[in-house]
């Protein structure tokens, strides 16, 4: 059960809850169980699955469905994972806007520097950023993650939702929220987008949560 | 069972799959969602520490899309002015904005901007350096050109504020005194009334006072001095006890239709029907008219109305109707507009209107004096089309060798018979500060890409403002969108530099000036501020509240002689070039948004259309939609027809603004131009140009476009969509008081 629990999202298929059926039947098929209790555990899997993500964010159930996007090649090759994963710093501490502001916002290149005017100089890539530094210039950074410009879509009210107005939930773990849409970034180097984005994501995700769900909510 | 769907089972069917193919499009990613990688993203280098990505800030500014000067606020993001509302510290627009206003962003963004200096070589526009514009200025205006005063003139808008410091100090560099203000949409023979009758040219208005309200062609809501501010005014004017608004005009205008009682009139015949209306205030309801002359009162007491309601095409039960109200409901307020002064005898006209303020004993009660505004060099210098005939006689008499253009497209705006292209061939050098490649543009030797409104900096008085007067700060909303464009302010310091005027050399640009002329503002302004704080007060607020000095109006009346009946002759009928908010007088063709929002009265949209009456339509054999072809002595033109009652039958409208031969994308080629054919007659006191005076044929053309326009039917027929009462019953019932 624990394996199953911790199935990266990114290897659910894209078909919704029917797919995430046959890929646990595979995944369970070379252990040669018999049949009906087989069957018996992976409907207990589908029941447990969301209970199972409740130990993370409390009071939500995660949207479905993923998205295999291309990679993206930045000016620098950013690595979230060093970061957010290695050195366990908060989403927020550099995506700073996302709780106020419809836009979570790249960090200002005075935040890289308030950091890197002395943490690993010597690296390549911190040399890279320097130079845009100098030059005065922020690098230009590559949009991974969009909506069309007649959705309107709010970072602020999300994370109020999930994550600040959310009891039991610890804003350290805000990654979890992140991870809702953008996938586990804190395991990439640069992002890459491994969730669709597309309204019938939206509005699954709506319709298990109880969000709004009036369509001059996202689209006015 | 029979095959055939009823309507509504299509509409229930094309609703079902309607949601079906809705849904199952939902996780369609491709074509609406966005691809990764191709856009960028740039952040801050350093945070500003009040800007938060993806939040707006807003920022006070001026509206320069009319002359009005309403105070705006524009919401700045990442950088970007993205919307414009009222500014509520304004007292001219007290946080409204009408849809020229709000516009104000298209014609920022606009993709026809001009972006870079332009000079004329081998007969084309070529681009240049600002470095190379400037040298050719020199050259050709400089203090080594050889060029005189008298040699030289300005043609602009109406133009206010520090600008006007500028501009003024750049005539007296040149030795010149040669200033044309042009604006086709003006009041000036209204003003020359006022200063003749009452010794103010603007008096302030009180619509709120009033309860009633007479208005002989003064589209107040639209188009006449300051629209967002006369709608504040109305509003009080309207709610309980409410004021009954009369409209007097030959073509139903936007306040027309929200009148109690709309009279159509024929054009010119708005003073014979003042004097009817007072002649009935004098014999039925004993008004004395002893402030009157003699002459005049004799001139009253001879009509008889119902000759008056035959040559006007008023009817009689209106003139008393009329009369009653204004008698019984004291206060009251007269007004006249375009169509009451765009004739020959248009001061004549306005003058017999303005009587009947005087005999109801409104001087001092709703027209109250506007005082002395107590810096006259930034008071807004005013124009109307006297200005046009002026300057093109000066170019038939080859006055001038050069002339600056800001503003003004006289080249557009001049009807054909001044011939105004032709004539300006003559001048050797014509210079054009402008945002577009407008037709005067087009004929220009030099090209300076001006700064938008929203890129500029600037202070403006307008020229009729309400109870608290102010001067209105314009400050740039965004960094401009062209790097090789200037603000208007810092081109007029260069070419103050190039004339080392003493006093204007020391400026780096318009901003380092306009810090030291806010310094120099006397205390009373400054309100114990410090320069900085006062600065920064007034950048926040976007108004300077002035105080102004008591004023007073004196009556003073001479004899009037109004005309009657013209005849009709060769042209039997009236063209009037109707003014619209919207197009205005022609600079907001290039706007998408004005040229697809539906006109106020007829919703015809990106087209021209000519305005009739269903039983002119009838003799002429032409119904909605028809082309007929307009002719005047002076030229022809075509547009598809509108039928209605909402005008006199025997006046045929167009709307002015449309029919650009260039202007960009959005306003050439777009319909027909009304001023163009207009006969050059001007008013016989002010030398404007009569507007209202030209006289046309109409006969069917063959319909080669189709005129579209919103909404199908204008009748509910009969099936009370809109509920309505007369005006009479909801006083009764609803209005109280």
């Amino acid at each position: 059960m624990s394996n199953i629990q911790q199935l990266p999202s990114r290897q659910v298929s894209n078909r919704g809850m029917e797919g995430g059926r046959r890929s646990l039947c595979r995944f369970l098929m070379p252990l040669s169980f018999p049949w009906v209790l087989l069957w018996v555990l992976a409907l207990g899997g589908l029941v447990l699955m969301p209970g199972a993500v409740l130990a993370e964010v409390p009071n939500a159930v995660p949207p479905e469905g993923t998205y295999e996007g291309e990679h993206v090649e930045q000016p620098i090759e950013f690595p979230h994972d060093t970061h957010a994963d290695v050195n366990k710093i908060n989403c927020m501490y550099c995506h700073t806007y996302a709780r106020r502001s419809p836009v979570a916002g790249i960090p200002p290149t005075s935040k890289c520097m308030g950091c890197h005017s002395i943490i690993a100089t010597d690296k390549p890539r911190i040399k890279q950023l320097t130079e845009y530094w100098d030059k005065r210039q922020p690098p230009p950074w590559k949009k991974v993650h969009d909506v069309p410009d007649f959705v309107h879509f709010t970072h602020e009210k999300h994370l109020k939702r999930f994550v600040f107005d959310n009891e039991g939930m610890d804003v350290e773990n805000v990654a979890e929220v992140c991870a809702f849409c953008h996938g586990e970034v804190k395991k990439m180097t640069v992002a890459n987008k491994v969730k669709p984005l597309t309204m019938g994501f939206c509005r699954r995700c709506h319709e298990a949560n109880d969000g709004p769900f009036d369509c001059w909510k996202c689209h006015k | 069972m029979s095959n055939k769907v009823n309507r509504r089972d299509f509409l229930k069917i094309m609703g079902w799959s309607g949601v079906g193919a809705t849904l199952a499009g939902c996780d369609l990613p491709t074509t609406v969602t966005l691809e990764e990688g191709k856009e960028e993203v740039v952040s801050y280098l350093m945070p500003e520490e009040f800007v938060i990505p993806g939040i707006g800030v807003w920022y006070a500014s001026t509206c320069l899309q009319c002359p009005a000067g309403c105070g705006v606020h524009g919401r700045v993001r990442e950088g970007r002015v993205l919307k414009l509302e009222g500014n509520p510290e304004s007292p001219i627009n007290r946080g409204r904005l009408c849809q020229m206003g709000q516009s104000g962003v298209q014609a920022h963004y606009n993709p026809d901007r001009i972006t870079q200096p332009m000079l004329r070589k081998n007969g084309g526009l070529t681009p240049v350096s600002w470095h190379d514009a400037l040298e050719v200025l020199a050259q050709r205006t400089g203090p080594g050109s050889g060029l005189t005063g008298e040699r030289f003139a300005w043609f602009t808008d109406t133009i206010s504020g520090h600008q006007a410091v500028l501009l003024d100090a750049h005539l007296k560099a040149m030795g010149s005194d040669n200033h044309y203000v042009h604006e086709v949409i003006n009041n000036s023979v209204t003003r020359a009334v006022n200063r003749d009758m009452l010794g103010e040219e603007q008096p302030r208005l009180r619509f709120d006072k009033a309860r009633v309200v007479l208005s002989f062609g003064a589209d107040f809501l639209g188009t006449w001095q300051s629209p967002v501010h006369n709608a504040t005014e109305y509003a009080k004017f309207r709610s309980p006890p409410r004021g009954v608004l009369v409209q007097v005009e030959p073509n139903m205008s936007l306040t027309g239709a929200n009148a109690d009682l709309w009279v159509p009139v024929r054009p010119g015949t708005e003073g014979l029907l003042a004097l009817a209306i007072a002649k009935v205030l004098a014999t039925k309801h004993r008004k004395p008219l002893d402030k009157l002359p003699a002459a005049v009162q004799e001139l009253i007491l001879g009509y008889d109305v119902n000759e008056v309601a035959r040559i006007t095409g008023a009817s009689g039960d209106h003139i008393i109707k009329i009369a009653g109200w204004l008698s019984e409901r004291s206060p009251s307020l007269v007004i006249a507009g375009a169509t009451a002064e765009g004739h020959e005898q248009g001061y004549q006209i306005v003058a017999a209107i303005m009587l009947l303020n005087i005999i109801l004993g409104n001087v001092g009660e709703t027209i109250e004096p506007a005082g002395e505004f107590p810096f006259p060099q930034l008071t807004a210098r005013t124009g109307g089309t006297r200005s046009l005939v002026d300057f093109a006689k000066a170019l038939e008499e080859k006055r001038y060798d050069v002339v600056f253009f800001r503003g003004a497209n006289p080249v557009y705006t001049a009807p054909k018979a001044l011939g105004l292209a032709q004539k300006l061939e003559g001048v050797g050098f014509k210079v054009a500060f402008s945002m577009f490649q407008d037709e005067t543009t087009a004929l220009a030797d030099l090209v300076l890409p001006m700064r938008s409104p929203a890129e500029d900096w600037g202070t403006h008085v307008p020229a009729y403002q309400g109870e608290d007067r102010v001067i209105s700060v314009q400050q740039p909303l965004m960094e401009p969108l062209y790097t090789e464009t200037r603000g208007f302010g810092d081109v007029m310091l260069s070419l103050l530099k190039m004339h080392k005027v003493a006093g204007y050399s020391d400026y780096e640009d318009y901003y380092a000036y306009l810090r030291d002329a806010f310094a120099a503002m006397p205390a009373v302004l400054k309100e114990n501020h410090s320069d900085d704080s006062f600065w920064a007060r007034a950048l926040q607020k976007g108004v300077i509240p002035v105080p102004t000095t008591q004023g007073s109006l004196t009556v003073k009346t001479a004899a009037v002689e109004v005309p009657g009946d013209s005849g009709r002759g060769e042209y039997p009928y009236f063209l009037v070039p109707a003014a619209r908010l919207g197009m205005w007088d022609g600079r907001h063709a290039n706007i998408p948004w004005l040229q697809e929002a539906p006109d106020q009265i007829t919703k015809v949209v990106w087209n021209s259309w000519a305005e009739m009456h269903p039983s002119t339509a009838r003799k002429l054999g032409v119904k909605t939609g028809d082309a007929v072809r307009i002719a005047s002595s002076q030229g022809t033109i075509e547009a598809n027809v509108y039928v209605y009652k909402g005008i006199h039958p025997d006046v045929i409208a167009v709307p002015m603004g449309r029919g650009h031969e260039a202007y960009g994308r959005y306003a050439q080629g777009r319909g027909v131009n009304p001023l163009k054919i207009l006969d050059p007659v001007t008013e016989r006191k002010t030398g404007e140009l009569a507007l209202m005076a030209t006289r046309v044929q109409v006969s069917r053309a063959s319909n080669e476009k189709v005129m579209v326009k919103l909404g199908g039917s204008e009748s509910q027929l009969g099936r009370k969509i809109v509920a309505t009462v007369t005006a009479d019953v909801f006083e009764r019932t609803e209005g109280g008081a």
